[in-house]
């Protein structure tokens, strides 16, 4: 068994001095301080430089498919330099093109939104902001860093074996995956077994953090520290963990089901099936089924992505607008309301399989319904900055630009939950430019908003801020740039290798061509952001002083000491007496969230 | 039972909020998820259940319900066992716990029977799906039996060692995190057992 730190800890007494388990700690070494290492901070880094990696080669295959898309009739030689068969005479193959759209949807929703974002906040700001010297249990947090790095592994090791990634779709669904087929090596083959191991390790990874997370907001918070006066960054990384641990089973559910086809020749969802001629034995099965368990977690899933970028932005627009949060209790009530309705929309994906109407029409309602707490917290974000003292740093430009992307995206949502007008967009470039916008891009500006806003609680200096303004502009045009020609491009179908030959297509070609320029420029902007990261936790403008509030922020992050250390505080823990938002309120600027009021002040 | 004074402060400063020690919590949250697992898989059975084409019904071999009520027996047996540790019985918890071991090791024996017989029945695994599912729920039930073995063994190994060691018996019924660890466990195999109840009665009533 375990002995976890956090009862070691409390043998002294909950507000015992650090030193006392200092002693503890004294002989670290480079492996347990930086590998398997214990401390929510550093697990907090591995997730986020883990999630850059995957960052990085999530884009790059996007890249990859964005120059056979602007460019169907060019070759570009140095591919198959470095693709090999992949890439022959410099032209993608169409079987590494749907390798490609495959990859990058599993690397980019799973391993960079949902271990690299919920991952690297809940790690570093549930024990910081609720005022506890770590998570719960500080062995089964390391041990969920582990499952995500071998998942990880595993799920890039794919890229190197003969027969090639998973090519069956980020959605993975049968009956093509459904079965082990010389014919259907390509992308279908281990390939695909490696991505459901992957996958496999990833949901025990998502499972273990999240009770991790849950137990720890609801146990460990510090006297004084309500639930009314949590910072709205936990309460969407607790709704997180709670949609996660709810819903993953399912998708494990699902590809257990579709392992049992493959390697055990059941027929969950195979039935009739027909290769070169020869019926297989499969009888009885139905894809469906595998769309349902998918879709469970599938759709919960995207507000996994989102919520937390919820939670981020409010808490920057806040800081950053030196003013309280606009409708605190209408926050928290309208993430509960989400949380809930995640639940009982998953068929909105499924309107094309045959679902009946009549259950359609229910899922359109329950659909139409999560506008109602999206444009609650909309309207509270703008409520917020409104003739606020807006300080322009890279956080605030990016929680603002978040605000922008998700009104953009979201109002399409409209237009794709009602199901009569899904069942003519369903699989093309709307669905595309939708998605992108309201759940990639703006997931991705609440966490660069979330990292360039504690970068200095993380390493104790500041990124560097002109380069974050360029990061921020270009990311920003380009994301338009690229998604929102999409809407137009009627009818256009999703996942095509080339579209150029299709006559009502034909008009897209040089549109194509320069999403693709865009593309290109917006990549390098975030290795741009990824030099600045790498840079500024080296040369990086330091905190000035001992105890630093760079933002003048009132949560307790900022109360602990710039020089982290093992149980973040050296002394007592603060005790809480304040609301989070307190900006501007009773003559002060801002009101730590830990000094005690004085006589004739109020807090919310 | 006399917890110092630091051990008393500590377990309520940590159930200050809910009540209980986080790690339990802990527990009972990952509890929530693997039901969520067993739902997920009962309800495809159900969905696939209403294609009246494909499924072929058939009674449930009886073996099911002996091991239901060996799987009710664990849950008694492991109880006894945490009871009789906090009596500081340990002569009997370590039987109790060893028989409990025994127990769960037969549950799962006799699963494994009960697939033999599906199979004489003419239902092998990659058979007609309303076989399928049975030996896909019980597979996936008995790894989280084998998960439970597995600690469980642990416990044996470390209670066998403690037999000729007075002091140590007696340092572990002062240490709280130790009678902890052992209510989680013995958590785990009442939730794991009750899972087992439920998929024995869905069963009964769809397969009939």
């Amino acid at each position: 068994m375990e002995t976890s730190p956090s009862v070691e800890h409390g043998v002294h007494g909950h507000h015992d001095h650090v030193h006392g388990h200092a002693e503890h700690h004294h002989e670290e070494t480079f492996l347990t301080k930086y590998v398997f290492s214990q401390d929510h901070k550093m697990i907090s880094k591995q997730f986020l430089i883990t999630g850059m990696f995957w960052g990085v080669v999530g884009g790059l295959l996007s890249i990859l498919f964005r120059l056979q898309l602007g460019w169907p009739n060019e070759t570009f030689p140095f591919l198959e330099t470095f693709l090999g068969k992949w890439a022959e005479g410099g032209k993608i193959s169409q079987d590494f093109y749907l390798a490609l759209i495959t990859m990058h949807g599993t690397i980019l929703v799973f391993f960079v939104l949902t271990g690299g974002l919920s991952g690297t906040f809940a790690n570093l700001l549930i024990p910081y902001q609720i005022g506890a010297r770590d998570m719960a249990s500080p062995f089964i947090n390391m041990l969920s860093y582990w499952f995500f790095f071998t998942a990880s592994v595993i799920m890039l090791l794919s890229f190197f074996i003969q027969t090639g990634p998973a090519a069956g779709g980020w959605t993975a669904y049968p009956p093509l995956n459904g079965m082990r087929n010389t014919a259907i090596d390509l992308g279908s083959g281990l390939g695909f077994d490696l991505w459901i191991a992957g996958m496999a390790l990833f949901i025990i990874q998502a499972l273990l953090a999240g009770l991790n997370y849950v137990t720890t907001v609801l146990n460990m918070r510090t006297k004084g520290m309500t639930m009314m006066k949590l910072p709205l960054t936990i309460w969407a990384l607790l709704f997180t963990a709670i949609v996660g641990i709810l819903s993953f089973p399912a998708l494990l559910a699902g590809v257990v089901l579709l392992e049992f086809d493959r390697l055990l020749d059941t027929s969950f969802y195979l039935n009739n099936i027909i290769i070169n001629g020869h019926l297989l034995g499969y009888k009885g099965g139905s894809p469906i089924l595998f769309e349902h368990l998918f879709w469970f977690l599938g759709h919960p899933e995207v507000y996994i992505i989102i919520l937390p970028a919820f939670g981020i932005v409010s808490e920057v627009l806040a800081v950053h607008s030196r003013k309280p949060i606009f409708g605190y209790k209408a926050m928290v009530i309208s993430l509960l309301a989400i949380l809930i309705l995640s639940f009982i929309v998953w068929a909105h994906h499924m309107f094309v399989t045959g679902l009946n109407p009549n259950l359609g029409a229910i899922f359109t309602l329950f659909t139409l319904l999560i506008a109602i707490p999206s444009a609650i917290k909309v309207f509270n974000w703008i409520g917020t900055i409104w003739r606020g003292r807006i300080r322009l740093t890279s956080a605030a430009l990016f929680a603002i630009g978040f605000v922008s992307m998700f009104i953009s995206g979201g109002l399409t949502g409209i237009i794709l939950g009602n199901s009569s007008i899904d069942i003519q967009l369903h699989d093309t470039m709307f669905v595309v430019a939708h998605f992108h916008i309201v759940m990639g891009i703006a997931a991705f500006f609440g966490m660069f908003a979330g990292v360039y806003h504690w970068f200095p609680r993380m390493y104790g200096r500041f990124m560097n801020e002109t380069l974050g303004q360029i990061h921020f502009y270009v990311t920003l045009v380009g994301a338009y740039c690229i998604f929102f020609p999409m809407h137009f491009m009627t009818g256009l179908p999703r996942r095509y290798y080339s579209y150029g030959n299709f006559e009502t297509f034909n008009n897209f070609n040089n549109l194509a061509s320069f999403m693709s320029v865009v593309a290109i420029i917006v990549f390098l902007a975030q290795l741009l952001f990824v030099v600045n990261y790498f840079y500024s936790i080296f040369k990086g403008q330091k905190l000035e002083g001992e105890y630093a509030n760079p933002w003048e922020s009132n949560t307790l992050e900022w109360t602990a000491p710039v020089e982290r250390m093992h149980g973040n505080w050296p002394g007592d823990i603060p005790t809480v007496y304040r609301w989070p938002y307190d900006y501007s309120t009773n003559g002060n600027d801002f009101n730590p969230q830990n000094i005690p009021l004085k006589p004739g002040e109020a807090t919310h | 039972m006399e917890l110092t004074l630091n051990e008393k402060k500590l377990l309520k400063e940590q159930t200050e909020y809910t009540g209980i020690h986080p790690q339990k919590f802990g527990l009972y949250i990952g509890m929530a998820s693997m039901f969520m697992f067993f739902a997920a898989l009962t309800s495809a059975l159900l969905i696939k259940m209403g294609d009246f084409r494909v499924w072929q019904n058939f009674r449930l071999p009886v073996i099911f319900l002996y091991s239901t009520i060996v799987i009710i027996a664990v849950s008694v047996t492991m109880q006894a066992s945490l009871i009789s540790y906090r009596k500081a019985k340990f002569t009997l918890f370590r039987t109790l716990l060893f028989v409990s071991f025994l127990l769960a090791c037969m549950f799962l024996l006799m699963q494994l029977q009960g697939w033999q017989i599906l199979k004489q029945m003419g239902l092998p695994l990659a058979g007609n799906l309303s076989g399928s599912f049975i030996y896909l729920i019980t597979s996936m039930h008995g790894l989280h039996i084998v998960g439970g073995l597995v600690i469980t063994l642990v416990f044996l190994i470390f209670a066998i060692r403690s037999r000729k060691d007075p002091i140590y018996e007696l340092r572990s019924i002062i240490n709280p995190k130790r009678q902890l660890n052992l209510e989680m466990l013995v958590s785990y195999w009442h939730f794991i057992d009750a899972v087992w109840v439920y998929l024995y009665l869905f069963f009964y009533l769809n397969y009939r």
